[in-house]
């Protein structure tokens, strides 16, 4: 009773994943192994599963009965033939993967040994990417199963077929393409492939993935009007009250009188002052009242200066932002979008 | 006879530079600053000794030309002069004309040379007189419009219409001016005090006599400026 109940707890996460992908499953024969090992009938979903093999099958039903063999040779300790049966489904499916969460220890570690033994490239993927011609790249990744030679190429467009990358690797490998032709040029708008292909020895593996690039223009700045944190100063300010006006007008008013008592001649007896004090006295006047009025404004050197530097610095930033403008107009915007995947290896 | 053809000639261009300088048209001097108006004057004369005295009042004009580094006045008032005490019996009108033009030379400063003539009628109640003067001026701005000068030189190559001579530094006079500005500057406010002093002296034969002359003269006017 409790074997029985440690088998279904097994049976369950091994289930789980064939029963997700069996609504697409048109043979009789397939089906039946798939029903037999939903049952844990595990010999005669062995027997049903290499049957189905014997018969007619689309890729996709091929790649579920092999997977359903290396599930059912896992539950049944079998480890050695389910890695073989994995080898199956991954040269079929390369980018087949298991949900850890759902498969049991056994199947996962088999499909794990199943990868190292075979040479795939896998999940290739081309980032969706915004740059400047020239100025930017596209991120490229893949993951090689076995150490081997990889030669990365792109296809099509004017260029034919332009190699980007070649090396030895093993593992996840990231690349960047500058989408240049080899003038420097960026890459003209259209659709193109990116292929990767490993090859060791005897064996060799190759996949792709489409993408599409396109082009635009480049955003160009905007003029400044201001400096941001910097602001124009007052060019005039209002100096404080001062009773220079005032003394001025005595000073001058007193020299005047005075010369006049010292320049008249002492034969012609003493001297009028009528003419003298009348002009002193309007003099006087202005005097006290400039002294009490508002101060007129007067030029504030140092905020002239500090404004001159302002108006300086914002016309050499346009001037550079008009230079960068003119450069800006000259590039392209490339714009690189993956397309629907091209499908499998071989 | 010849001292009084001389007074006539400094009359003569004192009158021609008047009428060049208030006959230029004002769209030549939209570059400048150009402004005349009307003067009330008033003064006080005395010469040859404390018992010949004068006051009087009467009118006058002023004109005004800055360009440049370059300023010139032009004075021109007719008083009438009152005996004001002591032995002085008649009065007499005296028509005067001054000229000032003015280089800046920096500050306050600014150095200048003109012409003085007074003419006295009745010719023989008073002295008619001509001179040069040279000297200098100092300005300062009390405000906004408000300007204010003293000026003072000596007077050269004096003539008389009595005779008589002057020492070189014997003809002294002295300024103090005031100038307001009203209606945006269109409209100015006058004021200007000249204090003239010459120690002049005559010889009949009997020796040297002192008959020094002098004048205080007040003139208060307005100026359109252009």
């Amino acid at each position: 009773m409790m074997r029985g109940s440690i088998c279904c707890l097994v049976a369950v996460p091994l289930v789980l994943p064939v029963l997700l992908s069996a609504q697409s499953i048109q043979n009789a024969t397939l089906r039946r192994a798939q029903h037999a090992f939903d049952n844990l009938e595990y010999r005669q979903a062995l027997g049903a599963a290499q049957a189905s093999l014997r018969e007619r099958l689309t890729g996709y039903e091929r790649a579920r009965a092999y997977e359903l063999l290396a599930f059912t040779y896992s539950g049944m300790d079998s480890i050695l033939k389910a890695v073989d049966a994995f080898k199956q489904v991954v040269l079929i499916e390369p980018e087949r993967e298991l949900d850890p969460n759902r498969t049991s220890p056994k199947a996962l570690s088999a499909f794990q040994v199943a990868l190292t033994q075979i040479l795939v490239v896998r999940q290739l993927r081309v980032d969706s990417v915004d740059f400047i011609g020239g100025q930017g790249n596209v991120p490229i990744r893949y993951t090689v199963t076995q150490p081997s030679r990889v030669v990365t190429r792109v296809t099509g467009g004017p260029g034919g077929s332009m190699r980007i990358d070649s090396t030895v690797a093993n593992g996840q490998v990231n690349i960047r393409w500058t989408a240049r032709l080899p003038s420097g040029d960026p890459v003209p708008a259209g659709n193109y492939n990116i292929v990767v292909e490993a090859s060791v020895g005897q064996n060799s593996f190759s996949t792709s993935q489409s993408m599409r690039v396109s082009h635009g223009r480049v955003d160009t700045l905007p003029h400044l009007t201001s400096l941001p944190g910097y602001t124009y100063l007052p060019e005039t300010e209002i100096p404080p009250k001062s009773w220079r006006p005032m003394g001025l007008a005595f000073l001058y008013t007193g020299v005047a009188l005075a010369g006049t008592s010292a320049l008249s001649s002492g034969d012609l007896g003493s001297p009028s002052f009528r003419e003298g004090a009348v002009i002193g006295l309007g003099i006087a006047a202005a005097g006290f009242v400039m002294t009490l009025k508002k101060p007129a404004p007067q030029p504030a050197r140092g905020n002239i200066l500090y404004n001159q530097l302002l108006r300086e610095q914002i016309a050499r930033r346009n001037a550079e932002i008009a230079q960068e403008n003119v450069r800006r107009r000259q590039q392209v915007a490339v714009r690189v979008v993956p397309v629907a995947r091209a499908g499998g290896g071989r | 006879m010849s001292i009084r053809w001389t007074v006539g000639r400094l009359d003569g261009w004192t009158v021609t530079a008047a009428l060049l300088l208030s006959h230029i048209p004002t769209v030549q001097l939209s570059a400048q600053q150009f402004s005349i108006g009307p003067q009330i004057a008033f003064g006080d004369y005395r010469e040859t000794s404390a018992q010949l005295s004068y006051r009087g009042g009467g009118l006058g004009a002023k004109a005004s030309v800055v360009w440049k580094k370059f300023s010139a006045d032009v004075w021109l008032s007719k008083i009438r002069y009152k005996p004001s005490g002591g032995t002085a019996t008649n009065e007499f009108d005296a028509s005067e004309i001054n000229v000032l033009v003015r280089y800046y030379v920096a500050g306050p400063f600014s150095a200048e040379v003109g012409y003085v003539n007074r003419k006295a009628e009745p010719e023989f109640e008073a002295q008619s007189m001509g001179a040069v003067t040279a000297g200098a001026q100092m300005a300062h701005l009390l405000g906004p419009g408000v300007r204010m000068r003293l000026n003072g030189g000596l007077m050269f190559g004096s003539k008389f219409s009595g005779g008589g001579s002057v020492s070189g530094l014997g003809a002294v006079r002295l300024g103090l001016g005031l100038t307001v500005d009203a209606l945006r500057g269109r409209l100015r406010v006058t004021g200007d005090y000249d204090f003239q002093s010459l120690s002049r002296e005559t010889d009949d034969g009997s020796g040297a006599l002192s008959a020094p002359i002098q004048q205080s003269l007040g003139r208060i006017g307005l100026a359109i400026a252009f």
